[in-house]
């Protein structure tokens, strides 16, 4: 029970976020293939009639959700809890939201840095280590300001 | 941030075309590795393109070359530029890097920081990093937060971080000590969610450790059994409470999502405590097997109470389902497991759907009959609009399937059919894989049922129906027992097929054209003799043979398969039909083919010319109806052979087995001229012994094809061979090479006497013998002491008797000579 990656990225397949729990998909050219051909499977299916979630390879299934035009997805093992993923990955969106208030793509793209503050405040290793909105986006604000 | 990323950023969006913005970063990237091998660069500045490599980084572009600057930032003094490093490194940086033991020391001394953020941020980054050099050196600084600290902010990160650290190095279990965690589950102020995931985190790790047979022997020192599972099944009693009590608790603000309580943390403890039961159950620990009682207790209670209408309960149903059959848990919990998966299916969320069929396909064994009594709702997926969905409904169906309900399936399948188009082709090739195998391994007493069923898939998915499955299809119904059935069959074929009204059937379907042609060939008589047929006006001599007119004009120049079936099937009908404008009409169309630049269809063109000519009688003996078909053990072993095979038997695809034995024949001539005749025997004695010839043969086809014919041209009368026909004109020696199991393998000499030219072989062998002709080799033209050489195959039982008419030109003159005589072998097979 381990998230492999996390993935942002555009209609367009413009990648907004990226980041690799599983060190054997870091080596940037390889990861730059999977992402494409995760852009191409995922943009290619029924956004309404078909499930949120596809097998991607032997290890590795994708969990996804667009919201307005981005899309959040998650690698997972094939044996792994679907439906508690989506759960994950609603949780983060809502942080976003209500840390960028009400977010856009923009807020993604110019403030990365924080995008990802927020996802290691979410995700440690791969494995999700809070789960109250509250409680993340107050430690979140005060890491904001410290900078 | 810095505005310069900030227009960096801009720059890249506002990018006209792909070159521009290529041309933009390629500069920036440029810029950036100069800046940063800069040792006098501001420190403003080195911040700031730190960012800017990172924003390339999330690009997918290049970045290695600031591994190094990265880990400096680290060490910096400032939480935002220690902050950036960790960043960073996390992202650009992978375990295998050299470069992470220059990150030890910072992390060893972050850990130890008088910032709680910076010691989080040390964590987090160790979190992501463990190597086992890591493990090993950092765990005794990440186990004292878990001992010493009060602050659950840094306890949970610290939790999760000696999960991850445990699990890459196992003898970190030595130091592992149970009562950390029984401390902090007891300090009810510090033990938050976020903390109680921590735990069940590094609970797991050591859980799967014990659980992995790899780890089994304790050479490491460490009984795991006693020293590890034991004092961690104290822990269960609590567990259960206070999973008991999330399970139960209505709203928690904070920790509410869609009305459950902590859907997280529940998923979590579920799945922690399936972990214990597997450990327990692999070391047969009666430690943590005397709670499975209670554990079945509260699995009953929580799939019975949580709300399966909304995703985040359905996460805990799911997880709750999957530990009650990965335990193989009590019959009426596997029951219950099943109605839940049911219950997904019938709602509109295809998520669901896709849970629950995925899991009810991996639970089918265990419980078959609970999942067969929803089959209407598994029967309702294979219309859904998601192709995943329908796959998965598909595999299920023929999972759940037996005979009680193979006739209502079936059905359904067929419905599924008919909705399937060129997009779902796996899907249909999925199917007919299946419905094949299905009817091979399920008796089926209405096999007129059976051949209707087929009908309905030619004529639904014809057109994506592989040959080696169409040959399948053939054999079912070459293997149905009623003659009247497979009469039954052919009849709806032809109607379907002639009656021009109906546009049914395109030209795409070679499927249904191929399996028609060849039960043309097959039964049409059958069908022409029966007085009583009422279709008389639609089903004629006249009507069929214009419909193969009209096949071969259609496909002469697209489908040579359906042409090499035409042919045999004209050759069949020889003996079939009446009407001698009919029988000349197919002499015409076999004929037309003489010299097709096929040359598979040339061969046979010219081969069936010579049958076709030949007295009734004898072609009866050729053409005779096929025998059932036995499907023979080397299926397994090579599947292609064996779908092949029904046909090889007739006369029709015997030119594939002619090439075979040419491919043979030249092959051991070619090993001939390195070799004495004895050894050429030992070589042919030991292919034989070869139960994989036939693909051996396959693959010297390529090697022998660069071969030219005329470098071994010179063929060796073997010691043994023995003569059995002597002539003016030539002297035929014979040698049999094998005969067992129903197979024997012949070689035939012919030694000229002057010269022969144009030579043609005919053999029968007794009614219960079936014959397969090799080609004749080196060519059928033979100067005079030369030798040319064919095999021959026979099947079948009984005495080996062989009849040989032999036609040729003798000395070029343009008359042809007869030879004939009979040979009887001393073998019996």
């Amino acid at each position: 029970m381990a998230v492999q990656f996390i993935l942002c990225f555009n209609k367009q397949g413009v990648v907004r976020l990226v980041r690799w729990f599983d060190v054997h998909n870091s080596d940037s050219q390889h990861s730059h293939d999977s992402i494409a051909q995760i852009y191409r499977l995922i943009s290619s299916r029924d956004h309404k009639h078909q499930s949120n979630f596809v097998e991607f390879s032997d290890s590795t299934k994708l969990i996804y959700r667009r919201y307005a035009g981005l899309y959040f997805v998650m690698g997972v093992d094939l044996l792994d809890d679907e439906p508690i993923y989506l759960c994950h990955i609603h949780l983060f969106v809502e942080v976003l939201d209500a840390f960028f208030g009400n977010v856009c793509e923009l807020d993604i793209v110019f403030n990365f840095y924080k995008a990802y503050m927020i996802m290691d405040e979410m995700f440690i290793g791969g494995e999700i280590q809070e789960i109250s909105k509250d409680m993340l986006l107050e430690r979140l604000s005060i890491l904001d300001r410290l900078d | 941030m810095g505005s310069s990323l900030r227009s960096f950023i801009k720059d890249v969006r506002g990018a006209k075309t792909l070159a521009d913005e290529r041309a933009i970063i390629t500069k920036q990237s440029a810029k950036i590795r100069t800046k940063l091998r800069d040792d006098h660069l501001p420190h403003e500045k080195r911040r700031v393109n730190i960012q800017k490599l990172l924003y390339l980084y999330i690009l997918g572009e290049k970045t290695h070359f600031g591994q190094v600057e990265s880990i400096n930032l680290i060490a910096s003094d400032d939480f935002v530029d220690k902050r950036l490093g960790y960043l960073a490194a996390t992202l650009l940086l992978d375990e295998s890097e050299d470069l992470l033991t220059l990150l030890t020391n910072m992390l060893n001394n972050d850990l130890h920081h008088p910032n709680k953020y910076a010691v989080s941020l040390a964590l987090t980054s160790l979190g992501f990093l463990s190597s086992p050099e890591l493990a090993r050196d950092l765990y005794p600084d990440v186990e004292n937060i878990i001992k010493n600290s009060k602050d659950p902010f840094l306890l949970k990160k610290a939790l999760q971080c000696a999960a991850k650290l445990i699990s890459k190095d196992i003898s970190l279990l030595e130091i592992f000590n149970i009562e950390d965690i029984t401390k902090i589950l007891s300090n009810h102020s510090i033990c938050t969610h976020g903390v109680l995931l921590g735990i069940t985190k590094i609970l797991q790790s050591v859980l799967l450790i014990g659980l992995d047979p790899e780890n089994g022997d304790d050479d490491d020192g460490i009984d795991y059994a006693n020293d590890v599972l034991s004092p961690l099944s104290l822990l269960l009693r609590d567990f259960f409470t206070r999973l008991e009590n999330l399970n139960s608790k209505n709203i928690e603000p904070g920790y509410d999502v869609q009305g459950i309580c902590d859907p997280f943390l529940q998923c979590e403890m579920i799945y922690t405590l399936k972990l214990y039961f597997q450990v327990g159950e692999l070391l047969n620990s009666n430690h943590v097997l005397d709670y499975k009682d209670n554990f079945c207790d509260l699995l009953t209670r929580i799939a019975t109470n949580t709300d399966s209408t909304k995703n985040s309960g359905q996460a805990i149903l799911y997880e709750t389902v999957k530990a009650i059959f990965s335990l193989n848990l009590n019959q009426p919990l596997r029951v219950l497991g099943v109605s839940i998966l049911a219950k997904f299916l019938v709602g509109k969320d295809n998520n669901t759907k896709y849970v629950s069929l995925n899991t009810l396909l991996k639970v089918v064994p265990q419980e078959p009959t609970a999942v067969q009594r929803h089959r209407k709702f598994i029967s309702h997926c294979l219309q859904d609009n998601d192709i995943s969905i329908r796959m998965r409904a598909l595999e299920l169906s023929f999972a759940i399937l037996d005979n009680s309900n193979l006739v209502d399936l079936i059905d359904e399948l067929m419905k599924f059919l008919a909705k399937q188009d060129e997009d779902s082709k796996d899907l249909i090739i999925y199917t007919i894989d299946h419905l094949i195998d299905t009817f091979d391994t399920h008796t089926v007493k209405d096999e007129n049922w059976k051949l209707d069923v087929f009908l309905n898939v030619l004529k639904l998915v014809g057109p994506f129906i592989n040959y080696e499955k169409i040959n399948d299809i053939l054999i079912i119904i070459n293997n149905t027992a009623q003659l009247s059935d497979k009469c039954n069959f052919l009849r709806k074929l032809l109607i379907i097929s002639l009656d021009e009204k109906s546009m049914g059937i395109s030209d795409e379907n070679i499927g249904w054209r191929l399996v028609l042609i060849w039960c043309i060939g097959e039964y049409c008589d059958l069908l022409l003799n029966d007085n009583n047929e009422s279709n008389a006006k639609i089903i004629n001599e006249s009507s069929i043979t214009n419909y193969l007119l009209t096949l071969q004009e259609c496909y002469t120049t697209t489908n040579h398969k359906i042409i090499n079936y035409i042919l045999t099937t004209a050759l069949k009908l020889s003996i079939k039909l009446q009407g001698p404008k009919n029988i000349e009409k197919l002499r015409q169309v076999i004929l037309g083919y003489a010299d097709s630049t096929d040359l598979l269809l040339q061969m046979k063109s010219n081969q069936y010319e010579i049958l076709f000519n030949q007295p009734v009688s004898v072609k009866r003996i050729v053409l005779e109806t096929m025998p059932k078909f036995e499907k023979v053990a080397e299926k397994q072993e090579n599947v292609k052979k064996t779908s092949k095979n029904p046909v090889s038997n007739e006369p029709a695809d015997l030119l594939s087995d002619f090439l075979n034995d040419d491919n043979k024949t030249e092959a051991i001539a070619a090993t001939d001229n390195n070799v004495g005749p004895t050894d050429l025997l030992e070589e042919i004695f030991g292919e034989k012994k070869d139960t994989k010839r036939p693909l051996k043969n396959g693959k010297e086809e390529s090697i022998d094809q660069p071969l030219p014919a005329s470098a071994d041209s010179n063929v060796i009368l073997p010691s043994n061979a023995a003569k059995i026909h002597d002539s003016a004109s030539l002297n035929v020696y014979a040698t049999l090479l094998s005969a067992n199991s129903g197979l024997a393998h012949i070689e035939l000499f012919f030694q000229a006497k002057s010269i022969i030219s144009d030579l043609q072989t005919f053999c029968a062998v007794p009614k219960a013998q079936k014959l397969t002709l090799g080609q004749l080799h080196p060519s059928s033209t033979i100067r005079a002491n030369q030798i040319c050489k064919q095999s021959l195959k026979i099947s079948g039982s009984g005495k080996l008797k062989l009849r040989v008419k032999l036609d040729f030109h003798l000395d070029g003159s343009p008359s042809t000579t007869n030879e004939q005589f009979d040979h009887k072998f001393d073998t019996t097979l």
